[in-house]
């Protein structure tokens, strides 16, 4: 069948105006590359965590108690009300890379820190039999690992060298040093991943526990409750009867319990505020690439009027010609889907492997979700018709006359407004600088399109980089928090005045702080508790943290039973200033009333009350758990110096140190973890600004042909190649800076937004900073691309003949 | 002045009293004051006049490329000046062929694809029929040979008889051509003129503009154009 001609020129235009067709159908395609990437990859991540959260079969409540036998954990999975439990032994211990025990010949060495550093070893009865809080050995792993060997988790590698093959060196509680080989990873999406608490973690099995000195009992007890419809509440319930009514009848202490919120992950928040974020930025690369396309259809309708009108006086129904600019429309979808697609799919694929990475969701599909892509391809072809749909309904309808007399230099209507007196009253402007600036704003509809385009893109990418300087302002406050060096972390109430005393003997320390840290259990009103709470009690006027006050007041030496909780605490119990609360610690029940808020460290729920009153209260005048020191040095290196050296003085001295942290560790685990966040803004902005500097390109190559006629008018009356580009260059550095303008002023709102969703999200309180090094450099992307893009066609024009130019279609 | 104000019911073109007035300027402007004009079937009409006289928006009132401010237009019967926009375009492209000054071809379209372009839009013919009508009419313009070249390939003369051919695609009573012959050399002119005499032999009816005082003193009937008025009427036998 023959194509009628109508259709063949439907082909030839997409042919003939190569670098146009290639403009459009990058525009639309960039458009749909973000939204596969943005989408599609959060569409990923949700498959990943929605498929290999559920494998896991994860646990319902935790209890962290003192040892027992697998004759308890039967009777637990045989309680009212529990579906099944495993238990588990976990000890945190430290380790060296590589073999230091000289067991190895010739003897190993990993090219990593040297430095001792902690591990948390978990051990199961049988790895292979595990029903709760599976982990997913990977690859050719050996499942379980034999004794003596240790497989570590896959997120481990973000912080440890480690390999498969390497020696670790691991001290055992009484000194000893014993060797582990490590044969693999294992995946387990119910673990914390590495980079978020600084430390590693590695499988093991009970018998490679005894022979570094662990005891053979379990001490962590998995409880999992199947219940369509469970809240927490039931949960905390059925696990308070088990407690008291199975586990301490057997005389096992439980010493700690978490009852997460039922089917929820540890990252949970962290992962809403990521999916939310990319949500929020899908919508804008959606909005912008509608944008994208009006514009660009538009443009390409101008163009075209006169042929338009040639087509009415034949005898061209508007249906007729409409048709025929759809379909060039839906074709240029069509090639953008086809170069979208692929790429996009690629990216969306990269990117949710790389954040699957980070969260420790484990391996994701390597394709986006079937709705993503169609989203994805209705934005290549729908939105591309839809947007088209108006400008076609207007180009169509011009009268024929109006149509034949486009020239293509419609400056007619130039110099009726105000803005266009306002250009014509700048006097002394060079004549080309003149005719840029009058140029610029020749054709105000189209103008206003790019500029609402560009000012999206800019604004965009703007408040991007303002969310992402909040996120680093309020990681440095944070920081602040910290005043000291090191802290140490006794097992047991030790005595004031010895810690402080020995403490001072380690070279460089200058000054030392001791606090009484407990866990503690909060007593609701309806009978359930929450035992993932802590309590710090400190001298009031402490130098060694600057609380953030949120609202209400900080401690004073009058306090009693006054405490300031942290914005956790709030977010996960409503409490207000001035509410009372019950608090167990140490077994026994205490009422307090909260004065104060501070701000949330990422240290999880905290109550901070008065030293002097609690220690009176619990009984323990004069004796600390926790003890700060303050050095001249606030290196990383000079800290973890100086907690080697304070943990040998206190073992020496016949104290038991839990854990010896320094402080610059402690916040860069804080930063870490906000840092995920602030790694997923900066990919979305540069994925944006791609957008936006295609969206600007574009549109400057369309405007510069557009004006094809001008330029051979120009040349005609003798203007050289330099003042042609210097018209060009300088109107779309115009544009250009003023789309980084209006970005400025809207991306204020839009970033407040932004922080404000990202608050609600992970649940801390930010630090809005409004980002002039985004704006400034933002300012220059522009600046750089208006002028590069303006230029390249207007050399392009400049070639062609002044016939040709003057006659261009 | 009117042009055979006296010209009978039946009358092919029937102009009643046109005015057109142009509000873009700062003041406005009168390009037609009133006109009155009939052209009978067969007629070969010359429009005469300076530039700015209102020759050119004269012809757009009979092709209906523009309209009158008011008065009444008449086609063959037909209130052009009431149809709708897109009414217009069908009826003009069965009932009249446009001529340009600057031809208009498509540029993307080869010279059989632009003389059938018309035929496709008011389905004149069938399908797989419209290219072999398309090549007899370029073999009457005597354009056969360039037919599958692309309109830029080929001379201003050679562009506007593809343009006539393209005009006389779906067999159309009138003819009507601005300037056709303003943007050619004489020679080339003076073939254009010729192919028009023909097609008015063969029962065409013609309405020119041109201000080329030679072309005028050989149509059938000129009618001078001034200020918006037609202020002669010459009919030669």
């Amino acid at each position: 069948m023959v194509l009628p001609p109508r259709w063949r020129k439907v082909a030839r235009d997409l042919v003939a105006h190569k670098l146009r067709t290639i403009l459009v159908v990058l525009s639309i395609a960039v458009g749909i590359f973000a939204i596969l990437v943005v989408m599609g990859g959060r569409g990923i991540l949700i498959e990943a965590f929605e498929t290999n959260f559920p494998k896991s079969n994860p646990s319902t409540a935790v209890l962290v108690t003192t040892g027992f036998d697998q004759m308890l954990v039967d009777r637990v999975a045989r309680a009212d009300g529990v579906a099944d439990a495993e238990g588990r032994r976990t000890v945190s211990l430290r380790y060296r890379p590589g073999d230091v025990t000289g067991q190895v010949d010739p003897p190993v060495q990993v090219a990593v820190a040297q430095r001792q550093t902690s591990i948390t070893l978990i051990a199961a009865k049988d790895w292979a039999a595990s029903r709760i809080d599976v982990a997913a050995p990977q690859g050719s792993t050996p499942w379980p690992p034999a004794r003596g060997e240790i497989v570590l988790e896959t997120s481990d590698t973000q912080v440890s060298a480690l390999r498969p093959g390497d020696f670790m060196t691991v001290e055992t509680a009484s000194g000893d040093k014993k060797l582990l080989r490590i044969t693999g990873f294992v995946h387990d999406i119910n673990s914390f991943p590495a980079m978020f608490v600084g430390q590693i973690t590695g499988y093991v099995t009970l018998e490679t526990m005894a022979d570094l000195g662990v005891d053979a009992g379990m001490d962590q007890l998995l409880i999992k409750i199947e219940k369509p419809g469970l809240t927490r509440a039931e949960a905390n319930r059925i696990v308070s009867r088990v407690r008291d009514d199975v586990i301490a009848p057997a005389g096992v202490r439980t010493l700690n319990t978490t009852v997460p919120e039922p089917g929820s992950h540890r990252l949970g928040d962290i992962f809403k505020a990521v999916s939310i974020l990319l949500l929020v930025l899908g919508v804008m690369a959606l909005a912008l690439s509608g944008f994208l396309v009006v514009n660009t259809v538009s443009a390409l309708l101008t163009q075209q009027m006169r042929q338009v009108g040639i087509m009415k006086a034949i005898g061209g129904k508007r249906v007729q010609i409409g048709a025929l600019f759809l379909s060039l429309v839906a074709i240029y979808g069509l090639l953008a889907v086809l170069v979208g697609l692929p790429i996009g799919a690629w990216w969306a694929s990269w990117f949710a492997n790389f954040a699957g990475g980070l969260l420790d969701f484990g391996p994701a599909a390597a394709t986006p979700p079937a709705y993503t892509v169609a989203l994805a391809v209705a934005v290549g072809f729908l939105v591309p018709l839809i947007a088209a749909l108006l400008p076609i309904r207007k180009g169509t309808r011009v009268s024929v006359v109006t149509a034949l007399n486009a020239t293509g230099m419609s400056g007619t209507h130039f110099g009726h407004g105000l803005i266009d007196r306002l250009l014509g009253r700048l006097r002394g402007l060079p004549r080309p600088v003149a005719l840029s600036l009058r140029n610029t704003f020749l054709r105000k509809g189209r103008l206003a399109m790019t500029l609402m385009t560009l000012v999206l893109a800019s604004a965009v990418v703007m408040s991007v980089g303002s969310v992402r300087a909040s996120i680093l302002t309020t990681v440095s406050d944070v920081s602040k928090w910290w005043n000291y060096d090191a802290e140490v972390n006794f097992a047991r109430p030790v005595p004031a005045q010895l810690a402080e005393r020995d403490a001072l003997k380690v070279s460089d320390v200058k000054s030392s702080e001791g606090w009484l840290a407990s866990p503690a259990t909060l007593r609701r009103g309806d009978g359930t508790e929450n035992t993932r709470l802590g309590m710090i009690a400190l001298p009031p006027n402490t130098s060694f943290i600057t609380p953030f006050l949120v609202g209400g007041r900080w401690l004073t030496d009058a306090d009693t039973n006054g405490v300031v909780v942290n914005t956790d605490v709030v977010n996960a119990e409503h409490l207000a200033i001035g509410d009372a609360v019950s608090l167990k610690i140490r077994g026994k029940d205490y009422d307090f009333r909260v004065i104060g808020v501070v701000r949330g460290q990422m240290m999880g729920p905290v109550f901070f009350s008065n030293r002097a009153y609690t220690e009176r209260l619990l009984g323990l005048q004069g004796s600390i758990t926790r003890l700060l020191v303050r050095t001249g040095d606030h290196s990383i290196a000079a800290q973890d110096m100086t907690a080697d050296r304070l943990d040998r003085t206190f073992t020496d001295a016949g104290l038991v140190v839990i854990d010896v942290l320094g402080q610059a560790r402690m916040s860069e685990s804080f930063a870490n973890q906000l840092g995920i966040l602030v790694t997923f803004l900066i990919i979305m902005a540069v994925i944006l600004a791609t957008v936006g500097v295609i969206g600007l390109s574009g549109t400057m190559i369309i405007n510069v042909l557009e004006s094809t006629r001008e330029i051979g008018v120009m040349r005609a009356i003798g203007a050289s190649h330099g003042s042609i580009y210097q018209v060009f260059v300088t109107e779309g550095v115009v544009i250009g800076v003023l789309s980084w303008a209006g970005g400025l002023i809207l991306s204020w709102p839009m970033s407040l937004g932004l922080v404000w969703v990202l608050e609600g999200a992970i649940g801390i309180p930010l630090t809005y900073t409004f980002s002039w090094e985004a704006v400034a450099g933002w300012l220059v992307v522009v600046a750089a691309i208006s002028a590069v893009a303006s230029l390249i066609p207007a050399f392009n024009a400049s070639q062609v003949s002044v016939r040709d130019a003057i006659s261009y279609e | 002045m009117t042009a055979s104000a006296s010209g009978s019911n039946h009358s092919l073109i029937r102009l009643t009293q046109v005015v057109k007035t142009y509000d873009s300027g700062e003041v406005p402007f009168t390009a037609l004051r009133g006109v009155d004009l009939t052209v009978e079937p067969g007629e070969f009409v010359g429009l005469i006049g300076k530039s700015g006289s209102g020759k050119t928006t004269l012809i757009n009132m009979i092709t209906g490329i523009d309209r009158p401010t008011s008065g009444e237009v008449l086609i063959s019967g037909t209130p052009v000046h009431a149809l709708s926009e897109n009414k217009l375009a069908v009826w003009r492209g069965r009932t009249i062929g446009v001529v340009f000054q600057f031809f208009q071809l498509l540029p993307t379209l080869t010279v059989v694809e632009n003389v059938m372009l018309p035929m496709d839009f008011c389905s004149v013919h069938l399908p797989r029929e419209r290219e072999s009508f398309a090549m007899s009419l370029l073999e009457q313009v005597e354009m056969a040979d360039q037919a599958h070249k692309l309109p830029a390939a080929l001379s201003g003369g050679q562009q506007q008889r593809v343009a006539i051919a393209r005009a006389l695609a779906n067999d159309p009573p009138i003819l009507a051509a601005d300037e056709p012959t303003g943007n050619l050399d004489s020679v080339t002119a003076e073939a254009v003129f010729v192919l028009f005499e023909k097609l008015v032999a063969a029962g065409k009816t013609i309405v020119m503009v041109t201000h080329d005082n030679d072309i005028a003193s050989r149509v059938a009937r000129a009618l001078h154009v001034h200020d918006g008025e037609i202020v002669d009427d010459i009919r030669r036998p």
